[in-house]
């Protein structure tokens, strides 16, 4: 008898052992879902930048083979003693246009914000701007107005008495112009509740968005200032 | 009697250990899949590189095509008055954009997270908003050139927070924070005024600054691409 009752506390206790053991497997499980999570995200940062470093080689590639087109154009033209005026020409006016200094068309989106006074938080606001035009841009915009105030490398969007583009003073309705890729920039900005639109609408201000073709963006009437600027050259 | 009790013990016994060993197949199977995910990831990982060695090998080539470019323009185009001015707009416009590494009297300001306060009060961190106001005031004090941590201001930067990290260009940065400004140091000084963001940022948000007049300001170009694919010039 006392036999017996020996081998069963010791089989007991042998259970009870592996018990524990199994409770730590399960700990275990409940960590490595963590984990888990955790690595979901990073795979989709992961993709994220693997989307991001295609695409800036795709454009560098782009570049690279129009300097090299236009290389190629500027030894032919010298060799045949042609003008090379109209290569120059067209580089300047390619940088004119990305600098604001030309006036400019093409397809985009037009953005109009308005001041809604019977809402607390209705009023649109120095920041409101400032955050839009940061998020066109990630969208790839390439040419931005605020009531037809050209947005420059060197704009500012401050508040004194009423808010000021370019030291320029406007007011409600905010007409926001925008000349990029239409899908990409209506897509960054009405995702879903965290969106620059949904965001804005939820607290009263009054924001409509819609896509236009031809849109006309008028250039910079301002002076691109240099004057503390010295290039460094080139060895 | 006895029997009876010792045969239920090891029959619940038994049923416990059963439901353990399923645990440990679910383990298993989780195990599994973290290994799966852990090589798509390391896959995604090389193939991020691969993509950013690919940018990175462009990027150069490109360099050196538009140093050849630049000769090549040099050469061909040196003779009239007229090409030469547009030769030298196209310059000072392409200095403006930020293509051109520059040098020039400005301000350097110094921020940092300040991680003597307490854990979790998210206060004493810079976010992407702090940059934004920054920049944006350096611009209304006349700044001609501006970078974050040496990510150079063009006209197609965003400032982004892409979880906890802070993108400029795309490029990750990091505190601490060094933003340099070219132009009128007693214009751009004016960040230091009362009531100024960057006072804000230390009376209330405990974020001090460093910031200094420096008379040989070094900020480089953008290594990234400008593009202009949906403008189009009016004439």
């Amino acid at each position: 008898m006392k036999k017996g009752k020996k081998i069963m506390i010791v089989t007991i206790g042998l259970i009870c052992f592996l018990l524990t053991y199994v409770m730590c497997m399960q700990f275990k499980v409940i960590e490595e879902t963590n984990i888990t999570e955790i690595e979901n995200l990073r795979e989709t940062e992961l993709t994220e930048k693997l989307a991001t470093w295609k695409e800036k080689y795709e454009e560098t590639n782009i570049k690279l083979q129009e300097a090299k087109q236009k290389i190629e154009e500027y030894r032919q033209k010298r060799e045949s003693n042609q003008e090379t005026s109209d290569l120059l020409d067209n580089e300047l006016s390619q940088a004119r246009r990305i600098a604001g200094k030309d006036d400019v068309k093409g397809n985009g989106i037009i953005i109009t914000l308005k001041d809604n006074p019977d809402e607390v938080e209705g009023i649109i606001s120095q920041e409101d701007l400032v955050e839009l035009i940061n998020e066109l841009k990630l969208a790839g915009a390439e040419a931005i107005s605020i009531n037809d105030n050209r947005i420059v490398n060197m704009s500012d969007i401050v508040y004194t008495d009423c808010i000021m583009v370019n030291t320029k003073r406007v007011v409600s309705p905010y007409i926001i112009k925008v000349i990029g890729n239409q899908k990409y920039i209506e897509s960054a900005l009405t995702t879903k509740t965290v969106g620059y639109i949904d965001k804005h609408r939820s607290k009263g201000k009054d924001i409509t968005i819609e896509k236009q073709n031809n849109i006309r963006i008028l250039k910079y009437d301002g002076e691109l200032k240099l004057d503390y600027i010295k290039v460094k050259e080139e060895q | 009697m006895r029997k009876k009790k010792v045969a239920i013990t090891l029959g619940i016994m038994c049923l416990i250990l059963t439901f353990g060993i399923m645990i440990q197949l679910n383990t298993t199977n989780k195990a599994d899949q973290t290994a799966a995910r852990n090589i798509r990831e390391n896959g995604l990982r090389d193939e991020v590189l691969k993509w950013k060695e690919k940018y990175d090998i462009a990027y150069e080539k490109l360099e050196q095509a538009q140093t050849t470019l630049e000769e090549e323009r040099k050469k061909s185009v040196s003779k009239d008055a007229d090409s030469v001015q547009k030769q030298e707009e196209l310059k000072q416009i392409n200095t403006a954009l930020g293509l051109n590494d520059v040098t020039g009297r400005g301000i350097i300001i110094t921020i940092k997270d300040n991680n003597s306060g307490k854990l979790g009060d998210r206060n004493d961190i810079i976010h992407d908003s702090d940059l934004k106001n920054i920049i944006n005031e350096l611009k209304n004090s006349g700044a001609q050139a501006i970078s974050i941590n040496d990510q150079r201001i063009v006209p197609s930067t965003a400032i982004t927070c892409v979880g906890s990290v802070i993108q400029v260009n795309n490029e990750k940065v990091g505190s601490p924070f060094i933003i340099k400004a070219i132009g009128n140091q007693d214009l751009l000084w004016n960040v230091k005024r009362p009531g100024g963001f960057l006072e804000i940022l230390e009376y209330t948000y405990g974020i001090p600054n460093e910031t200094k007049k420096v008379n040989n300001v070094s900020i480089p170009k953008y290594s990234g691409v400008l593009t202009d694919k949906y403008l189009e010039s009016i004439k």
